[in-house]
């Protein structure tokens, strides 16, 4: 703390935000054509996925035909009381399915 | 959500995550705090007041070109978050005036929106001499921009809240029980807004001059306001939860901090009931703090009469009905937590009578709703496809919530009696209690003993 000519006190204060740490990084790679992919579904029972999803589905399908979907029923619900196990599994499950992208929702 | 996308990413496997249009600021800064540019699809709006055309029409016309955007191309939208470089922990940020350190961290979101006590160099080392802990020690990292929780910024962060240096093992204890995964710090900016309650047991209460009588829950006493305010800041400054023109937390309408509760220890053992702080399974020598979300607050609940049902009933009554709308919320996680803070003249009539568990085994099965009630709730908030029946054959919630068909059927509000906390404090010469809701799984109570430093009493008495 230093005086200034108005006598004025004044401050010299600490950052108050602590470091980020988290290292940044790119996504997984795209895939240009959804044909002969594996499209698999997770949802947290939330904001009328039960409509929504299967529109997307056909969307999906009526722009790339050769799209397959795994449906979230086979996930389960990530954001129930069961969400911990269900997170713990998803890459065993994923793998076991062939799932080459995955729709996340809903946050609204 | 966006944390299972990331969970994904990192296997290799592309993923867009759906969310509505309003959520995109706050999905920035979950984004960029998990290290990755996750790709979004837009829902305009809020899909649960649309109806079945335009729901249909958003999705087609918006919504599915996002996720076929999203999976061929990657992000959506631009981050809009900042990607500054930012000063050292500890370092000098500005050096000013009063007013102009002010006038500074508001506009650099900094604040709670009050004026805060300058974080100097010399008052943040007073708060560290009140623990043998390394400034730089991390407790965790936490959502939502993915900051290391530090004995330093704890300590910084009491500092701008007005808190007194002698806080400082409190303050320590009540963000390790915050960072415990069972709290879910993640969703501290869920939409309900619901808000940390700090609870504080043992001789601290009286070490540091917590209120725990008459307008307890009131700001005015230092302990009880600058420790909940701390909580906010914490959120704000650490995770990154801040309302607009900030983002990250998307309270809807939300409140306030609460000011820490004390208990009226004094009360609790010369009427024969445990402390709170007992009940979280802690010695009577303990300091220790409990923190646990606050959703609801029901009205100031009067109740007469020298027998334990006529207090009892009235709280089934009053804080029944304010409990009995959101405890869907609890039914689909099968948890929840009422907390009923009872007036010490109150406390003092039920415990000639009646134990605390005769309170919660009471109240859980008075208290009740319809089945077809608690589902129109539950329908009208999220979730259209919620099902009792499916709750319980998941497991989520016991059988009872399922003996027959019958949308006129009883099931229980409390979900599970020993869910329910109960404390003594408030104006002994008033017949008043309160109850205090919590968000299900958000906020779970977690509890932490107040590690004090070697030379506490000398500190303490240092302090005047």
């Amino acid at each position: 703390m230093s005086d200034t000519s108005h006598n004025e006190p004044r401050y010299d204060v600490l950052w108050p935000i602590p470091r980020r740490a988290v290292e940044d990084r790119a996504c997984a790679p795209r895939l240009p054509d959804l044909n002969g992919k594996v499209i698999g579904e997770l949802w947290d029972v939330i904001f009328r996925g039960e409509m929504i999803y299967p529109q997307v589905r056909e969307h999906v399908r009526a722009k790339f035909p050769g799209a397959k979907f795994v449906e979230y029923s086979e996930f389960g619900n990530f954001y129930g009381p069961k969400g911990e196990a269900i997170a713990a599994t998803l890459a065993d499950k994923l793998k076991a399915h062939k799932v080459d992208a995955v729709i996340v929702g809903i946050g609204a | 959500m966006l944390r299972a996308a990331a969970q994904i990413e990192k296997m290799g496997i592309p993923t867009v995550s759906l969310i509505g249009n309003a959520f995109m600021r706050q999905a920035d800064v979950v984004s960029r705090g998990l290290g990755l540019p996750l790709a979004y699809a837009e829902y305009p709006g809020a899909p649960m007041v649309d109806g079945v055309e335009e729901l249909s029409t958003k999705v087609r016309n918006t919504l599915a070109p996002g996720v076929i955007k999203g999976l061929t191309q990657g992000r959506d939208t631009p981050s809009t978050a900042s990607v500054e470089t930012e000063p050292a922990a500890g370092s000098i940020v500005m050096s000013g005036t009063l007013d102009e350190i002010q006038e500074y961290f508001y506009r650099k979101l900094w604040t709670d929106g009050m004026p805060i006590i300058p974080p100097t160099r010399e008052r943040v080392d007073a708060f560290l001499k009140f623990t043998d802990r390394d400034p730089g020690e991390v407790l965790r990292v936490v959502p939502q921009e993915g900051r290391e929780v530090s004995i330093l910024s704890i300590a910084i962060t009491g500092c701008m809240s007005g808190c007194r240096p002698e806080y400082m093992p409190l303050l320590i204890a009540v963000i390790e029980a915050m960072c415990d995964p069972e709290f879910h710090i993640e969703h501290c900016g869920s939409t309900p807004g619901w808000e940390p309650l700090v609870i504080v047991s043992g001789p601290i209460i009286k070490q540091l001059d917590f209120n725990y009588g008459q307008g307890v829950m009131r700001v005015g006493r230092q302990a009880n306001t600058t420790v909940g305010r701390f909580v906010r800041m914490f959120l704000r400054n650490v995770c990154g939860y801040r309302i607009p023109p900030g983002a990250g937390d998307k309270g809807s309408i939300s409140f306030t901090f609460n000011v820490a509760l004390a208990e009226d220890e004094d009360t609790a053992r010369d009427i024969g009931w445990p402390t709170y702080g007992m009940d979280q399974g802690f010695k009577p020598e303990d300091s220790v703090v409990t923190v646990r979300s606050v959703v609801a607050i029901t009205p100031p609940t009067y109740s007469a009469g020298d027998e334990a049902i006529d207090h009892v009933q009235q709280f089934a009554d009053v804080m029944g009905a304010t409990f009995t709308y959101w405890s869907h919320t609890g039914m689909k996680r099968g948890f929840w937590h009422p907390l009923i803070v009872v007036g010490p003249s109150i406390a003092r009539v039920i415990a000639r009578e009646w134990s605390k568990e005769k309170v919660r085994n009471y109240l859980f099965n008075k208290v009740k709703v319809t089945a077809g009630q608690i589902t129109h709730y539950a329908q009208m908030t999220s979730t259209p496809t919620f099902s009792l029946p499916r709750l319980v054959a998941e497991g989520t919630l016991p059988k009872s919530y399922h003996e027959s068909d019958d949308p006129d059927r009883l099931v229980h509000v409390f979900i599970d009696e020993a869910m329910t906390g109960i404390l003594v404090a408030g104006d002994p010469g008033r017949n008043q209690s309160r109850g205090y809701m919590g968000n299900h799984d958000q906020g779970a109570p977690t509890s932490r003993k107040v590690m004090l430093p070697k030379h506490w009493q000398t500190l303490l008495t240092s302090r005047g």
